[in-house]
């Protein structure tokens, strides 16, 4: 049986059959697998099962200790802008004045969101947890900023249409703007650029562990990353997985790029959402 | 007769045979609030049915949680931009619907059922398709803004999407076919001498109206009234495509409430919010309606 839905819904459904799990296994993002695992719906996964284990990037084999969740995908979160109109190089370029009125921020409540405002807080010099410089900087160029996006499909829209000229992005969404036919660019930033991961995780009291095992290193193979790749799915945690550059351009691949992620930890992420999402509110909510 | 641990005696024979709701403001309340409590998070720790979680607070029935939803300034924000937007939206929507139905109605058989057909089929086209093609009318590089900069009304293009202004165009588009059917229907039902007999007696157009069209059709005003009002008071897929996250509906609200915070007890209070907002204005328009016709 497969159960969908968003990463959220997916935690809700696990939640709500904790004492009775009809799910075995589940994939999340970093921290709704960290709030699953804080709730008592998870178990340490026993990675010696996994053959492919080995392989994965070290980023992707531990992300939450205890090995309670096994990293299968990750992506980098950068700026997407149009190299004719804007030159950007730092987060704190987003504010600039050629892109009064011709930018877009996720929202808070996105999974681009949070690690974005991290990122400007550091552009800032103020990268604390409660990331309350950031938003403070962003309040103070709401009117400017044309939306906060919630769906990256909104942002490619947008760009298109030119009603705006730069945007922070997932790179699983690059794939819309390269074919624009603009001259689209994906920033290099000094402070580096940020991202997110998904993983999987075994539910407490799975009924069928052996093949929620078989499952996941199936998933965490060599041939599966690769098509999963070359689908533009999701880029591989494999290390072991290769692919042509112009696959690999619609990705966030290779070592050099895996080690460049700065990437939030899921417990600061839990910890402190709900005070984000009041802050943000607070400032920029009305 | 035994004594709980929360400070009051509890018969356990009266336990079997309440309610549980009752049951369990009776005997589980000594540790339902030492745990729970009014705390920042109150909304998820209230039990009971979702639908009802919005009145549960510490294992009884209560308001609190609509004052508290009230405390916040964000919520009253979207609160009043809802009412404000539903209300113009059913008044704009009068206005355009009683001129578009009364042309309709006059006009011959024949091209009387092609405009009406005009006038539905938008109503047969996803709303989802209808919010999309505003966005590119409405964007820098969109049919208004290039008239606009044409007509040198401005000199760069008006930023229309994301503003209050996109979702009042979105949702009277979306809502405006169901005014003017409501009224042509109602004028049709109207006595064909009426208008006619008004004018002969020497009332000028605007008493014609006030007197004579008005408290005739008014059921149909009624109608469509509400049916423009509850519909732009709970449309989600306008407000969040035109306005999204800058300009927050209700409905929005809701929606993310659910999605990002899995804060179902908040949601339901907004779903009760708007549930008697839409009652409130049926009643409203049809109080008005009555006291026109007593005069």
């Amino acid at each position: 049986m497969v159960e969908t839905g968003n990463s959220v819904e997916r935690l809700a459904k696990l939640e709500a059959r904790k004492d009775d799990p009809e799910i075995d296994m589940a994939v999340m993002s970093t921290h709704d697998a960290l709030s699953a695992a804080r709730k008592g719906i998870t178990q340490s996964i026993d990675v010696s099962r996994l053959s492919n284990y080995d392989k994965l990037y070290d980023i992707a084999k531990d992300p939450l200790g205890d090995n309670l969740a096994v990293g299968y995908t990750f992506y980098a979160t950068s700026i997407a802008y149009r190299a004719d109109e804007v030159t950007i190089e730092s987060w704190a370029d987003l504010f600039q004045d050629k892109l009064k009125g011709r930018v877009a921020f996720p929202n808070v409540s996105t999974n681009q969101g949070p690690p974005a405002l991290y990122m400007v807080g550091k552009a800032i010099g103020d990268d604390a947890a409660d990331l309350k410089a950031a938003i403070g900087e962003v309040a103070k160029n709401k009117d400017d900023i044309v939306t906060f996006y919630e769906r990256s499909s909104q942002v490619a829209q947008l760009m298109q249409q030119e009603e705006i000229l730069a945007a922070p992005i997932g790179r699983f969404a690059w794939g819309a703007y390269s074919k624009m036919g603009f001259d689209m660019a994906w920033a290099t930033l000094k402070e580096g650029q940020t991202g997110g991961m998904n993983v999987m995780i075994l539910t407490k009291g799975a009924k069928n562990e052996d093949l929620a095992y078989e499952f996941m290193d199936f998933w965490l193979s060599t041939e599966i990353q690769t098509k999963l790749a070359e689908a533009l799915v999701d880029s591989p945690a494999n290390s072991e997985v290769k692919v042509s550059d112009e696959i690999a351009e619609n990705l966030t691949y290779g070592a050099e790029t895996v080690e460049s992620l700065q990437l939030l930890d899921p417990a600061v992420i839990l910890d402190n959402r709900e005070s984000w999402l009041s802050e943000w509110n607070a400032q920029i909510g009305q | 007769m035994r004594w709980s641990g929360g400070g009051q005696w509890v018969c356990p024979r009266t336990q079997h045979k309440v309610p549980t709701h009752v049951s369990e403001s009776d005997g589980r309340t000594g540790a339902g609030v030492a745990r729970g409590g009014l705390r920042g998070d109150r909304f998820s720790r209230s039990r009971g049915h979702p639908a009802f979680r919005g009145f549960r607070a510490e294992g009884s029935w209560t308001l609190a949680s609509y004052a508290g939803f009230f405390e916040s300034e964000l919520n009253r924000t979207v609160f009043w931009r809802t009412l404000k937007l539903g209300a113009i939206v059913t008044a704009v929507s009068a206005v355009i619907g009683y001129a578009t139905a009364y042309s309709i109605v006059t006009l011959p058989p024949t091209a009387r059922g092609r405009m009406i057909g005009l006038v539905v089929m938008p109503l047969m086209i996803s709303p989802v398709a209808r919010t999309y093609a505003w966005i590119v009318i409405l964007g820098r590089t969109g049919f208004v803004n290039e008239t606009i900069v044409w007509l040198g009304l401005s000199d760069t293009p008006i930023r229309f999407l994301f503003t209050e202004t996109a979702v009042f165009i979105g949702l009277l588009q979306l809502f405006l076919p169901l005014m003017i059917l409501s009224l042509i229907s109602a004028l049709e039902n109207m006595p064909k001498d009426a208008v006619p007999a008004a004018r002969v007696l020497g009332a000028n157009w605007l008493q014609v109206f006030v007197k004579v069209i008005l408290p005739l059709t008014k059921e149909g005003l009624v109608i469509g009234g509400t049916l423009v009002f509850t519909g732009s008071l709970t449309a989600y897929i306008t407000p969040a495509i035109l306005g999204g996250s800058k300009v927050l509906m209700l409905e929005t609200l809701l929606y993310q409430r659910v999605t990002v915070a899995n804060d179902f007890a908040s949601a339901s209070i907004i779903a009760m919010i708007l549930m008697v907002m839409s009652f409130s204005a049926n009643l409203l328009l049809k109080r008005l309606a009555t006291a026109r016709n007593k005069r």
